[in-house]
């Protein structure tokens, strides 16, 4: 779309799937109505809005489509069709995505019409390199298969606790993988990107903290392959998250990305926390995502040995310090400017320092952080119950993991590079993410982030009884993604292809 | 009846791939065709009605009337509409209102210059938001044949039948363009080559079910009664023409497995031409698909609802030139259809009603009707969009 006000229109309403309702006869719209076109002028504001984001519909019917329009060809063939919401009230097009469908492959559409479908986050279709990328969430996933519906009710917040901390947290990745080496990576679907990580992963933690998204008072969205140079990926999660208070179509929130290489978005939980500390703040709930499609050259070329390990997903962090599950105790930072890995503006794929990236680099930055963490914080390695590393690859944080002395069994449980790939700035936080899936209350976790160019976060929580009562909530979690039995297994050539995006 | 508006001449060029013409040079050919036919001079008409679909898109042309003025050296009222049923309606209401008596109805396209990005064009045209969800301009109609075949329980044996019957609608449309000159496929298919076009494409509906894209152009000059009288001895009258219109966005329709537009003009036009159902032997059907030329035939009254395909399969085991409807002969799409005839969105209404004129005149040749009595009235069924808006034109000779 070369137009930015229709744009702007079109992914306003279609992200999130804006609809109304009329009070008076009850017929539901997909868009924004001041008045019911059944009942007149007498329905004038007594419109009442809801939106389908977090609902779950039925694709009544469907074809498949094997001669996309120009802007799909991306996407080969594909299954499009109509999918209703609220028994039939509202009917909507959409197009199933997650599907990679061969071309010789018949599809029994019977067999998809009448299954329940939910609403995704994508990218909507193919534009010029220098257009606004378009999204919609008129793509359609079956509700029975790798992603299920998860309901969004918020619950009121209760208890207060003296430090700020984690209140809820979310996982995302993609239901495609490619296995080579041992390793098993995560692997985008054309439609998706970081920007589409980082909603997913933001639309997990509010489900699963519970607590009304116009409390969250600012986000921060850490990323290193953000499709624009110039144009931040935070303003659409809080658009499509409702982050803050909604005003009309602008959001009462505070967005910003950050970037520092993989640990663009760990640096920022120390902030998220002081803010919701801050009395005079006046924000309840913070939230940090770290979210990436990572990049990497073809093998061969320069840059090219990343292939093997890159990956795609996110996780993302409510903060606030009421129904806390861990509570932030300390934190230490480390930075030295160190070239070990970097991306030229204008530059598609990073290039990195080769066998420096270890020393000085990676080990140098994690071993201080944490040793200087431990020591401020009055603790020997024995003492914490978990250690979850930065891990770019297989190797590195076993490596750093018993250098500094931790046991086998305080940092397997985190490492999820086997199974995610390297998801960059989603690295750590995914790690994390794993560990909180099975701590038990009043646990130490002690992560240890790291970020090219060069730094690392190192972060001491311990986990509350909070924990426990709201991992009932989550339907999607590190586990139920990496043993997903309906996670796709795909060749090098189709990665590329699915990797390349629209 | 006062003012009544009658044709006394049409005119068209050939349909299909016109590379090296521009596009007033086809609209300049079939005005020619027209007025040489009823021997109408240039400065005899009082406005004229031209439509284009998406011409501004296509040839990056705008005000189109300029053209139109400058070909004709006219400065008259000039309009532009979509289709020429729309071109029609408005210049219908004029003479009626006696405003004009003398008036050009036309209508031009030149979708192949834009071949790469016409489908795009179309879908975007026809529904903006299926389109940002995938949509193509195939999709609708292979989902209204699924909601179709869903509601009347048609499977097993009945559903072969119905993918036969579809079948011998682009075999049927094929065979009648074979007689038709300015037809876009001039060539008779094999029922195989429409089944195995729709194995292909893994799909219910494979490319012979489907309308082509085209250029082209059709005029037509449209007279009061009185006016009609002077110039020939034949004017075919407009009886009625109306239309009627119905959400752009296809999954939101009430019905999903009709085109209610269609239904209600067609009661508003019989009403106002004062005709039976069963007064009317000629069909020009807006086949953009094959199951939109069966559906139509419902939706305009003449099967019940959820039978089309049993008519269309019976009259087509023994094709004898018509659809044998309850008894009664239907002359479908003489001209090919839009499947053969092809479909210049602009410019193809304007074909219709030259079927129909030629058919209601008996001038139409080898293609003419072979009817009991002579064919008194004609009818036209034309789309915008996927039936977003359907016109019906009830043509007659009295």
């Amino acid at each position: 779309m070369s137009s930015e006000p229709i744009e702007r229109r079109v992914s306003y309403l279609g992200d999130r799937l804006k609809a109304s309702k009329c009070q008076i006869c009850g017929k539901e719209y997909f868009e924004i109505r001041d008045y019911c076109s059944n009942c007149g002028r007498k329905s004038y504001m007594r419109m009442s809005s809801v939106d389908l984001f977090n609902d779950k519909g039925k694709l009544e019917l469907c074809t498949l489509v094997t001669e996309p329009t120009n802007k799909f060809t991306k996407l080969d063939s594909f299954v499009y069709g109509i999918v209703s919401f609220h028994g039939g009230k509202i009917r909507v097009p959409g197009r199933l995505t997650d599907q990679i469908i061969k071309p010789d492959q018949e599809v029994d559409l019977s067999a998809l019409e009448g299954r329940e479908v939910i609403p995704r986050f994508r990218r909507r279709y193919t534009v010029n390199k220098s257009d606004v990328v378009p999204t919609i969430s008129l793509a359609f996933s079956l509700a029975d298969e790798y992603y299920p519906h998860q309901e969004y009710l918020v619950s009121e917040q209760n208890k207060e606790y003296k430090l700020p901390g984690i209140v809820g947290y979310g996982v995302y990745t993609s239901r495609f993988r490619i296995k080579e080496g041992g390793i098993e990576r995560a692997v985008p679907f054309t439609d998706e990107d970081s920007i589409t990580a980082a909603v997913e992963a933001g639309k997990t933690a509010l489900i699963h903290a519970g607590i009304d998204s116009a409390n969250v008072g600012k986000v921060y969205v850490g990323s290193e392959s953000n499709p624009y140079a110039v144009k931040p990926i935070a303003s659409k999660v809080a658009q499509v998250l409702k982050l803050g208070e909604e005003d009309g179509d602008v959001q009462g929130v505070d967005a910003v990305d950050t970037e520092f290489a993989c640990k663009a978005a760990t640096s920022m939980l120390k902030d998220a926390a002081a803010l919701v500390s801050y009395p005079g703040s006046g924000i309840r709930n913070a939230m940090v995502i770290g979210a990436d499609n990572s990049q990497a050259a073809p093998r061969g070329c320069p840059g090219g040995e990343l292939d093997l390990f890159v990956g795609y997903g996110g996780a993302a962090f409510v903060l606030g310090k009421h129904d806390v599950i861990a509570e932030i105790e300390g934190w230490y930072s480390v930075t030295s400017d160190t070239p070990d890995f970097w991306r030229r503006d204008g530059e598609p794929y990073p290039m990195h320092g080769g066998r420096f990236t270890g020393d000085p680099a990676y080990f140098k930055h994690v071993r201080k952080s944490v040793t200087k963490l431990m020591e401020k914080m009055n603790l020997k390695p024995h003492d914490v119950n978990y250690f979850v590393p930065h891990q770019p690859n297989p190797a590195f944080p076993v490596k750093v993991a018993k250098e500094l002395g931790f046991r086998d069994e305080q940092y397997t449980c985190s490492l999820q590079v086997n199974k995610f790939g390297n998801t960059y700035s989603g690295c750590s936080p995914v790690g994390l993410a794993a560990v909180l899936d099975l701590a038990q209350p009043d646990e130490q976790i002690l992560l240890a982030s790291y970020g090219s160019g060069a730094g690392s976060d190192a972060y001491l929580l311990r986990t509350t009884s909070q924990l426990l009562d709201k991992r009932k909530r989550q339907k999607i979690s590190v586990k139920s993604l990496t043993e997903n039995p309906f996670a796709q297994f795909v060749d090098y050539t189709t990665y590329r292809r699915l990797k390349q995006g629209m | 009846m006062q003012n009544c508006p009658a044709i006394v001449a049409v005119g068209r060029t050939k349909f299909g791939e016109h590379y090296g013409k521009e596009p007033e040079k086809l609209i300049e050919e079939a005005w020619l065709a027209a007025s040489q036919s009823c021997g109408l001079e240039r400065k005899d008409l009082e406005a004229c009605y031209m439509s284009d679909c998406f011409l501004p898109i296509t040839n990056k042309l705008g005000l189109e009337e300029g053209f139109l003025s400058e070909l004709t050296e006219l400065h008259v009222p000039m309009e532009v509409t979509r289709s020429v049923s729309a071109a029609l309606l408005t210049a219908c209401h004029a003479i009626r209102a006696g405003v004009y008596s003398t008036v050009l109805v036309g209508g031009i396209e030149k979708m192949t210059d834009r071949w790469d990005k016409i489908r795009d064009d179309l879908m975007l045209l026809e529904d903006p938001w299926s389109y940002y969800a995938g949509c193509t301009p195939e999709s609708n109609h292979e989902l209204m044949l699924r909601a179709y075949t869903k509601k009347y329980g048609i499977t097993g044996e009945n559903l072969e039948k119905l993918n036969i019957a579809l079948a011998q609608v682009a075999v049927k449309n094929h065979a009648n363009a074979t007689k038709n000159e300015y037809a876009q496929f001039q060539r008779k298919i094999t029922l195989e080559q429409v089944l195995s076009a729709r194995k292909a494409a893994r799909k219910s509906l494979g490319l012979y079910d489907f309308a082509p894209i085209s250029d082209g152009a059709s005029a037509l000059i449209l007279t009061s009664s009185e006016k009609a009288r002077k110039l020939t001895d034949k004017p075919v009258q407009i009886c009625g023409v109306t239309s009627a219109t119905d959400y752009l966005n296809y999954p939101a329709r009430e019905d999903l497995t009709r085109f209610l537009a269609t239904k209600i003009a067609m009661e508003k036009a019989t009403e106002m031409a004062k005709v039976k159902l069963s007064d009317i032997e000629i069909l020009q059907l807006y086949d953009q698909s094959t199951f939109a030329e069966m559906v139509s035939l419902e939706d305009l009254g003449f099967c019940e609802q959820g039978t089309a395909w049993r008519s269309i399969y019976d009259s087509c085991q023994d094709y004898k030139g018509y659809y044998e409807v309850n008894g009664r002969k239907l002359f479908t799409n003489l001209n090919g259809g839009l499947k053969a005839d092809g479909n210049p969105l602009g410019a193809t209404g304007g074909a219709q009603l030259f079927e129909i004129f030629k058919q209601l005149r008996g001038e139409a040749g080898n293609r003419q009707a072979i009817t009991d009595k002579e064919p008194r009235f004609g009818c036209s069924l034309e789309f915008e969009g996927f039936g977003t808006k359907s016109y019906v034109s009830i043509l007659g000779r009295n």
